[in-house]
């Protein structure tokens, strides 16, 4: 299988935090990739450096022709996290105005969504305004503005978090269609049994380290495990950090402003405790 | 970044923002029709509200105490003649006049609208006037017995005159204006219009282009990055340049309509003021009018500029209002100090300092004075600052950490 996204040698570093660290990683065109890890691990930030919003540090992400990610944004679909609907446009108008940012005219780009729509079962609420919609409706709108476009690679950041279990499934049943089709798929989650059902190779990402690459059989094999679970936790062994990618630096001045104005939590007599137990 | 500004989709990110901005009917309301009736209802209302206050003043049926040994028939007939009821008293023992003394309840509770405490002495006349300067009605009542007295003592000085043998007119208005006062101002009419316009109008344009981009930048800004749109605008093969070039035309386009619309409720106002004779239209050349246009898109692309990456800069909405609400104070000092800066004979350096230099220019140019010296240095000076905000600006978009939010 060809190389559609290569990751050499890249860390990434927010002022003193290294989010990540020594990351190399090839995604193949038709694989689906899980990235599998807890709150914190630097998936957010892998995706973020494979969509081209950050840059790595050190080393590079580049595609299959050599140019840098942040240049050929075309080839890329992405659903962050937050998925990022406009509430006062419709469904459709928010899918639009991706498509006509990557120069996919109105009609291609309704030829596609109307497709995914029906598989989705959301094609009679495209003219709605997003404003109402609930979580697994916002995320099926941000799926079809992913794909409208016609994307090589589609980067997918925890798409099944928050959803119901109707939904949830309905997400990865298109996710399992799209691969059929020889789609090429990056799927964050922290959910090791979601990974098993959808992905051909899972990626384990722990304090912005990858601990383990592989298919499901071989993540066993390599740790001697006899499920997903295990081989999980003994990779993870360490304990795990908090999530760092969004932490703001903050200055000296603010710190002790606001910690000025934090009361202190109340103090536990360690002779009570022992008193008590 | 790409290098290469594609301008579709500059247009693409433009116009989703004014479509998002038309579709919400409260910004609508703040940043259009608010300042289209601003000055219709501050000139044209207000005073006709003004009007009809007056006019239920002169209404009041008065009552007032007199106080007086030494009333005589033409003070009394001063007093009545100004729509005042009174009941005269006689006048008791006083260290002054105007010393309240034991008529201070009355006064206070209102049971009279004032007291007139008046002597004569000799040939001239002690009074002092109790009232209440809280009350429209005690006010009113010392308003009209102030009239009433005025007048009772020019006729009293015109009676002394008369029978001293001397000329009244001669003798009070020894040196008399010939003719016409207004036929004496060689300046015309529109030059005077433009006078009293340069002292407002470049303090309401600078104030209202701050104000009305204000809301939108930090929308389109700090709102997306709150609301996690920014992260997938992001994921998307445009610029950052192209991003803050869409977002800047949104904003300059929303905050020129307002502008516009403004001066056209000022403009409507003004016309009907004219009528009034008022206020006339300011005559301006075609050089004068472009060289304004000009000077306010200058200003516009700095303010905008400014405020966008001040917002981008912040973490949160509340932030970047925190940081934006407080820096019109930047504009409205300059403002009001340019207005009463003298403009004959202004040092140069004056329209190098930023905010400043424009609304010197406006000045300027609503009194249709074009000085070649002052022009190259307030578009050279204000191209650079410009400049300078739209670089600082896309330094602030170029940052990898808009990404993130604090909410």
């Amino acid at each position: 299988m060809n190389s559609l996204l290569t990751i050499s040698d890249v860390s990434k570093s927010f002022g003193d935090l290294v989010a990540l660290e020594g990351i190399n990683l090839e995604i193949r065109s038709g694989e689906v990739v899980g990235l599998v890890g807890s709150n914190g691990a630097g998936k957010t930030t892998l995706l973020r450096l494979m969509a081209g919003v950050y840059l790595p540090t050190t080393g590079s992400v580049s595609l299959q022709d050599g140019q840098p990610v942040d240049t050929m944004r075309q080839s890329l679909g992405v659903v962050p996290e937050s998925t990022g609907l406009y509430s006062r446009l419709t469904a459709w108008e928010n899918i639009r105005y991706h498509s006509r940012m990557h120069g996919v005219s109105d009609e291609d780009s309704w030829a596609r969504t109307s497709k995914f729509a029906q598989h989705l079962e959301i094609l009679d609420s495209l003219g709605r305004h997003t404003k109402g919609f609930s979580r697994g409706m916002r995320q099926k709108t941000a799926l079809l503005r992913a794909l409208a476009h016609g994307p090589s690679i589609l980067l997918l950041d925890e798409p099944t978090a928050g959803l119901d279990i109707t939904s949830a499934r309905t997400v990865r049943y298109l996710v399992q269609e799209l691969k059929k089709e020889g789609g090429t798929i990056v799927y964050s989650t922290h959910q090791l049994s979601e990974a098993e059902q959808v992905c051909d190779r899972i990626v384990i990402v722990h304090n912005g380290e990858i601990r383990a690459d592989g298919s499901p059989e071989s993540l066993l094999n390599s740790t001697g495990t006899t499920s997903l679970e295990e081989a999980y936790v003994s990779l993870t062994k360490d304990a795990a950090r908090s999530r760092q990618e969004d932490d703001e630096k903050e200055g000296r001045f603010t710190g002790w402003w606001r910690s000025f104005f934090t009361p202190k939590p109340p103090k536990v007599n360690a002779k009570e405790v022992d008193d008590d137990e | 970044m790409m290098s290469k500004i594609a301008l579709f989709r500059v247009r693409a990110i433009a116009k989703k923002e004014l479509v998002e901005f038309v579709r919400d009917w409260r910004t609508i309301m703040a940043i259009i029709i608010i300042p289209l009736l601003m000055f219709p209802l501050l000139f044209i209302l207000f005073p006709i509200l003004l009007e009809s206050e007056a006019a239920e003043l002169d209404a009041l049926e008065l009552t007032i105490i007199v106080q007086s040994n030494d009333l005589n028939q033409s003070l009394e007939q001063a007093i009545n003649g100004a729509g005042i009821a009174f009941e005269l008293e006689p006048l008791g023992n006083h260290s002054a006049l105007s010393e309240p003394g034991q008529d201070m309840e009355r006064v206070r509770n209102l049971s009279v609208d004032a007291v007139l405490r008046i002597e004569h002495m000799n040939s001239t006349w002690n009074y002092a006037i109790l009232h209440l300067s809280t009350s429209e009605r005690s006010n009113e009542a010392w308003n009209r017995l102030l009239d009433a007295l005025n007048q009772w003592e020019d006729e009293e000085v015109e009676r002394r005159i008369t029978n001293s043998g001397l000329d009244v007119n001669a003798t009070l208005d020894p040196l008399r204006w010939d003719g016409d006062v207004s036929q004496s101002d060689v300046a015309t009419s529109g030059e005077q219009a433009g006078m009293v316009l340069s002292l407002f109008i470049p303090l309401v344009l600078a104030i209202w282009t701050y104000s009305s981009a204000l809301q939108p930048s930090i929308d389109m800004t700090a709102g997306e990055r709150e609301r996690g749109t920014l992260e997938a605008l992001l994921c998307l093969p445009c610029t950052r340049l192209e991003l803050l070039l869409g977002k800047w035309a949104a904003v300059a386009t929303i905050t020129g309509v307002g502008v516009v619309l403004q001066i056209c409720g000022l403009l409507f106002a003004i016309g009907y003021l004219a009528t009034s004779n008022f206020i006339g239209l300011p005559e301006l050349s075609i050089a004068a009018i472009l060289l304004l246009i000009g000077a306010i898109l200058l200003f516009a692309i700095m303010i905008v500029a400014l405020e966008l990456a001040l917002a981008m800069r912040s973490h949160s909405v509340k932030e970047a209002g925190s940081i934006l609400a407080p820096m019109l104070l930047l504009i409205v000092f300059p403002a009001l100090f340019t207005q009463v800066i003298n403009l004959d004979g202004i040092e140069s350096v004056w329209f190098a300092i930023p905010v400043v230099n424009i609304l010197l220019a406006l000045r300027e140019l609503l009194m249709n004075r074009i000085i070649a010296e002052h022009i190259v240095i307030w578009a050279g000076t204000s191209l650079l600052y410009a400049g300078l905000a739209a670089y600082y600006a896309s330094r602030q978009f170029g940052r990898e950490d808009i990404v993130t939010s604090l909410s």
